[in-house]
């Protein structure tokens, strides 16, 4: 095969040009390098400063409202349903219409939405590629949360929610309260530990989209939602309705 | 539009210092980056330990480059990721060329990615029959325009709203409109057709993670998210440098690349993708190519100077921060990387004899190594580019060496000088006296005919005024007055 031969001589070049500038930069390093602090000597704790008293939650939605989203905390299934109701009735009477609503697959957050009391006139589950564009508002749960930057951490192999939470132009988002880690640190060293290979697609999401290329001048919802909410249930998950693990 | 060159950097920034507009441009950037800059480091209390930490992992993985792609590459490809090397642009166009012909590609959506720029990948896919659509705002600004990007962060920061809806008006046929909010929907409208309708989506890599074969990408707009979700196949073209060694390196740089870029605590996305999807019925692409490229990044590694260049993860602070580039901007620079990191890395990627004016480019004021979040001395690596070029002309150039023996007296006469009081004392008697020939108005403007016969001077004042020395130095001052009635 002459592509594979190709791309084997050109990885050998490359390493081999690598491995030889490397050594012929030895003679030069060694009076460098010693000035340079061991790396293992700066491995601290990079942890910031504890939310200045506050709860998690506190400190989650203070980070995420001052990237424009809104957050609300509730508690109990209730508290959920009612959120959802109070979201999609505001959003019904502005442009963004929310007449059509587009749902993870994660049963749990269907199971909610179904008690929403308000009219619409479509609901898809998990829509295509191809079906997506139309809906108004995508529904999903996130895997975790982080407080002190105010982002959702979404694992694609738990739930179907990629293009759900990123094409339509409004996203909410349900996440259990004891899934909000205090630091970006504590989020990715659950993501990656021993027990578990890394999924295939992880997205961390904080905020709206927005964009600032014309004359600097911040604008929401470019390519991405331009609202997102986020709904926090403090109401510890019974084994029926667990809504991270759906 | 003229593509500038790196060949005429000198009459480029002439031109750019007389467009006011631009100049207006710059400013208001510039500043704004640099003031959201400092207040997102200030916010952290070890924001120092954090680029020292940044700059031992960079050294790490440079020191031991090979061994580390190699994991990622392995790591890459047992979870479903197909790796391409590429030597060099062409290579790297040529491998993207062929992937995207086989499929049967039409339509392709790129974000935002310097390393294609570099690479002039869109030109080559053109020539193939494709057709490349900019996703990212401003690089969909500058495609429309048929411009290249001026700011790594910004790519379209050298026009106005008004200029861009033009744009709008002419290629869009949008009603005309000075409302920013207004445009920006009118890119996400015309840009997701072309998302629904791709085949091939091509994106740049941030950081690639050699413990899991993970690569991350950076971004604020949700492009980067859909040019990776949508489409059937996905490219990722990264740089052979990328690499970081754990997955939990991934904290540091997170905290630094976004708080040195545009002053967040975090961009709006990070996507972190790791091989292809799990099950055939996944969400997201089915084939996921990487393409690592060299293009003259390996020879950088033979020196330690030359080889910090390697450990830049393109946040553009450098930049914002410079006095150079806040006046002329990135255009000027004729190349892809532009301000200072482009200064040092241009004219290792290109090689020295079209780019020699670059290094000379700078101040050396030392700002663009204040900010830095991996500690790169671009001063030190601009010094060391300037000496090679003299190295080089000198070699070839039997009248430079001579200049230079000149140069070396004149050197050491100034030291001389410097080193004794008494002739410290007389040189500034003599320049009293002879500075009377050339002072005009109270200050020494352009030599005119003068000026090739005292070199220095005559550069000096080419550009700007030079103070005379005063009629009274300090020491006679103090002899005269404040030594005796003083205390």
């Amino acid at each position: 095969m002459t592509n594979s031969d190709k791309t084997s001589s050109a990885r050998d070049t490359i390493l081999g040009s690598i491995r030889s500038h490397l050594t012929s930069s030895l003679p030069h390093d060694e009076r460098e390098i010693a000035s340079h602090h061991a790396r293992e000597a700066l491995k601290s704790d990079f942890v910031a400063p504890a939310a200045n008293g506050g709860s998690l939650v506190d400190l989650f939605k203070e980070s995420l409202e001052a990237v424009d989203g809104h957050c609300v905390v509730v508690r109990g299934e209730a508290g959920v349903v009612q959120a959802l109701t109070d979201i999609i009735a505001r959003l019904q009477g502005t442009r963004l219409k929310a007449r059509s609503i587009a749902l993870s697959d994660n049963p749990s957050v269907e199971q909610l939405v179904r008690q929403v009391p308000l009219e619409v006139d479509e609901l898809g589950i998990a829509p295509s590629s191809s079906e997506v564009f139309r809906f108004d508002v995508g529904i999903t749960s996130a895997q975790a949360a982080i407080a002190e930057t105010g982002t959702l951490v979404l694992d694609a192999t738990r739930e179907r929610h990629r293009l759900v939470s990123l094409v339509p132009p409004v996203h909410i988002a349900i996440v259990a309260a004891e899934k909000i880690h205090e630091t970006l640190g504590q989020a990715l060293a659950e993501l990656h530990n021993e027990s578990a290979e890394v999924s295939p697609t992880i997205t961390f999401v904080t905020g709206p989209s927005r964009t600032a290329d014309i004359e600097l001048t911040l604008a929401i919802g470019v390519h991405g939602p331009q609202e997102l909410y986020v709904i926090v249930d403090e109401e510890p998950p019974t084994e029926a309705g667990d809504i991270a693990t759906g | 539009m003229d593509h500038l060159t790196t060949e005429t950097f000198d009459e480029n920034a002439k031109a750019a210092l007389a467009d006011s507009q631009l100049r207006g441009a710059l400013r208001n950037a510039t500043s704004l980056f640099g003031q959201r800059r400092l207040a997102a480091a200030r916010s952290l209390p070890n924001w120092e330990d954090l680029r020292s930490h940044a700059r031992a992992i960079k050294d790490e993985v440079l020191l031991h480059l090979d061994t580390y792609l190699e994991a990622f590459v392995s790591k890459a490809q047992q979870r479903g990721a197909q790796i391409h090397w590429a030597r060099d642009a062409a290579e790297a166009n040529a491998i993207i060329c062929r992937l995207t012909l086989e499929r049967g590609a039409r339509t392709i959506v790129k974000s935002k990615s310097m390393t294609t720029e570099e690479t002039h990948l869109n030109a080559a896919l053109e020539k193939a029959g494709m057709q490349v659509v900019e996703t990212d705002l401003g690089e969909y600004i500058i495609q429309l325009a048929e411009e290249t990007p001026s700011h790594i962060i910004v790519p379209a920061i050298h026009k106005t709203k008004k200029q861009i809806a033009e744009l709008f008006t002419l290629e869009l046929g949008i009603p005309p409109t000075d409302d920013v909010a207004q445009l920006t929907s009118t890119a996400r409208a015309t840009l997701r057709d072309r998302f629904a309708a791709a085949d091939v989506g091509i994106s740049g890599v941030n950081f690639g993670i050699a413990e899991t074969g993970t690569i991350l990408i950076l971004e604020n707009e949700g492009n980067i998210r859909l040019t990776t979700s949508l489409p059937r196949v996905h490219i990722a073209v990264m740089g052979i440098e990328k690499i970081l060694p754990t997955f939990d390196d991934i904290d540091v740089f997170l905290k630094l690349l976004p708080r040195s870029g545009t002053g967040q605590r975090l961009t709006t996305y990070q996507s972190l993708i790791t091989g292809t999807k799990r099950r055939p019925e996944d969400e997201g692409p089915d084939e996921l190519h990487i393409v690592l490229l060299d293009n003259g990044r390996s020879r950088m590694l033979a020196h330690p100077v030359t080889r910090q260049s390697l450990a830049c993860i393109r946040c553009g602070a450098c930049l914002n921060a410079c006095p150079v580039y806040q006046q002329i901007g990135g255009h000027a620079y004729g190349s892809v990387y532009p301000g200072p990191i482009g200064a040092v890395i241009t004219p290792q990627l290109m090689g020295l004899e079209k780019t020699a004016q670059l290094p000379y480019a700078s101040s050396l004021c030392g700002a663009c190594r204040e900010v830095c979040p991996v500690k790169i001395d671009i001063p030190r690596l601009l010094l060391h580019l300037r000496s090679e070029i003299t190295e080089k002309r000198s070699a070839v150039d039997g009248k430079l060496i001579k200049k230079r023996k000149g140069e070396r007296l004149a050197f050491k006469l100034w030291a001389r000088t410097m080193a004794s009081p008494w002739l410290y004392e007389m040189s500034g008697k003599l320049g009293r006296i002879a500075q009377r020939f050339v002072v005009r108005q109270g200050k020494i403007g352009k030599l005119g005919r003068l000026a090739s016969a005292l070199p220095p001077l005559g550069a000096w004042t080419e550009a700007r005024d030079l103070r005379p020395l005063e009629q009274q130095s300090f020491r006679e001052q103090w002899r005269k007055n404040l030594g005796s009635s003083g205390k």
